[in-house]
């Protein structure tokens, strides 16, 4: 320590030889002014709990509060109850058209799907029928080849029965092309599909909140003459197809 | 002011003002502080305005937080630590709006002997000239050396005031010093010359 002394004395002589600096005159009379500031601020900036609570700010707005309750619970018993939405029963939809008889449309309705679905299995049979078709012509065309010699190979015995096995196909499938000619088309797919079937359980509507009209004599004579006119109208239809 | 609150020690009298809110033993201690304060502040930022500004936001610090103060410690310490902590603030302050800094180019803490024209040894002769030099070297010196060097050799306190006051182990504070005073030394070697 004492070496370490000893090689600084240099630097030691001549930090504690500098002159001291002195604060400012003004020094305390400045401090005190500081310090007098800062207490008015501090009585200035109250907190936001302290402003409210006022004594002088307080009684106007407790009395304020008061009145606006009292203005509210006198305006509220005058006004009427709200029913419970719970407790309302649901509307009567307009919108919707309730039919006379609803199990007339629905034989209607299976009639055309029945109808529909005919016409697409016609359709579905008429397009195998011309790729069969096509195929047969094409196989022909390779056996005849082969049987007059223009195509080479056939050495071979393995390769012959191969030949006589396409060959034979070829036949059955020309075969089979007859008979869906001659047969008239059946329905692969089940038509008749009830809502039973699909559903599990018949659908009531008696309990739906549809509106059912109920129609006057004459009413239900023009709703017939329509249906009547409908149903003629597709027949004349399927009869043109 | 009461005589008998001038016979009081500073541990004294800042108890006084925390029990009985005393102005009076408020105002002793700026009397016994503000000087050395002001010479500790001063050899430590280089800027006498800026140190006045420092000691007197130390005082309203002990004013505003008087009840903080701890009466196992020492008072001079207490106050000591507040200075030093607002120096430093200030001086790392001061060093951020300076947008050029040329330590930016060298390694942390680095320090550079610039040509200085201000000050030639042959005219040096006056003391005032020598006190320039001097602080002007002293600032020059790594920050935490140079507040433990003005604490021992400028301020006159025992290394183990100057340790409670920075917050670190005697054994660490004896190096800080010894390592500023060879940097100083250094520094003013056209000095010792003359």
């Amino acid at each position: 320590m004492e070496n370490d002394e000893k090689k600084y004395e240099d630097v030691i002589k001549a930090l504690k030889c500098l002159q001291d600096v002195k604060a400012p005159e003004n020094f305390e009379a400045d401090l005190q002014r500081r310090i007098n500031s800062e207490k008015i601020s501090k009585e200035e900036k109250k907190s936001f709990w302290e402003n409210i609570f006022v004594p002088s700010r307080l009684i106007p707005s407790v009395g304020l509060v008061a009145v606006s309750v009292i203005i509210f619970f006198v305006v509220d018993t005058s006004s009427e109850e709200v029913d419970n939405p719970f407790l309302i029963e649901p509307r009567i939809r307009e919108d919707v058209i309730a039919v006379a008889d609803y199990r007339e449309s629905e034989k209607k309705h299976e009639e055309l799907s029945k109808e529909k679905s005919l016409k697409k299995e016609e359709s579905a049979v008429e397009q195998k029928r011309d790729d069969i078709q096509l195929k047969t012509s094409d196989d022909k065309i390779i056996i005849d080849r082969e049987k007059s010699g223009e195509v080479e190979g056939f050495t071979d015995e393995k390769d012959a029965v191969r030949n006589e096995s396409i060959v034979a196909g070829a036949n059955k499938v020309v075969d089979s092309l007859a008979t869906i000619n001659t047969e008239s088309p059946q329905p692969t797919v089940p038509t008749e599909v009830g809502t039973e079937a699909v559903v599990g359980q018949t659908i009531s509507k008696e309990e739906l909140n549809f509106r059912q009209i109920q129609l006057t004599e004459e009413e239900q004579k023009t709703v017939n003459e329509l249906k009547s006119q409908v149903q003629s109208l597709e027949k004349s239809n399927k009869g043109q197809k | 002011m009461d005589i008998k609150l001038r016979e009081l020690s500073d541990e004294e009298l800042i108890l006084e003002f925390q029990k009985n809110n005393t102005e009076d033993a408020f105002n002793i201690l700026v009397q016994r502080y503000k000087n050395p304060l002001t010479n500790f502040v001063f050899r430590f930022l280089g800027d006498y305005t800026a140190c006045a500004d420092v000691v007197q936001e130390t005082m309203i610090k002990v004013y505003r937080y008087k009840d903080a103060y701890n009466s196992v410690a020492k008072f001079s310490t207490w106050i000591y630590t507040i200075a030093g902590n607002l120096a430093r603030t200030e001086y790392r302050r001061q060093r951020r709006q300076n947008i050029f800094s040329i330590n930016d180019y060298g390694e942390e803490h680095q320090t550079f002997d610039l040509p200085d024209e201000t000050y030639r040894p042959d005219v040096a002769t006056d003391s005032g000239i020598k006190d320039e030099i001097i602080q002007k070297a002293l600032l020059k010196v790594k920050e935490t050396y140079r507040e433990a060097v003005i604490l021992r050799d400028i301020q006159g306190l025992s290394y183990e005031e100057i340790s409670e006051i920075l917050g670190v182990n005697e054994g660490t504070i004896k190096s800080r010093i010894n390592r500023g005073r060879a940097q100083l030394q250094e520094l003013l070697k056209g000095i010792y010359k003359e």
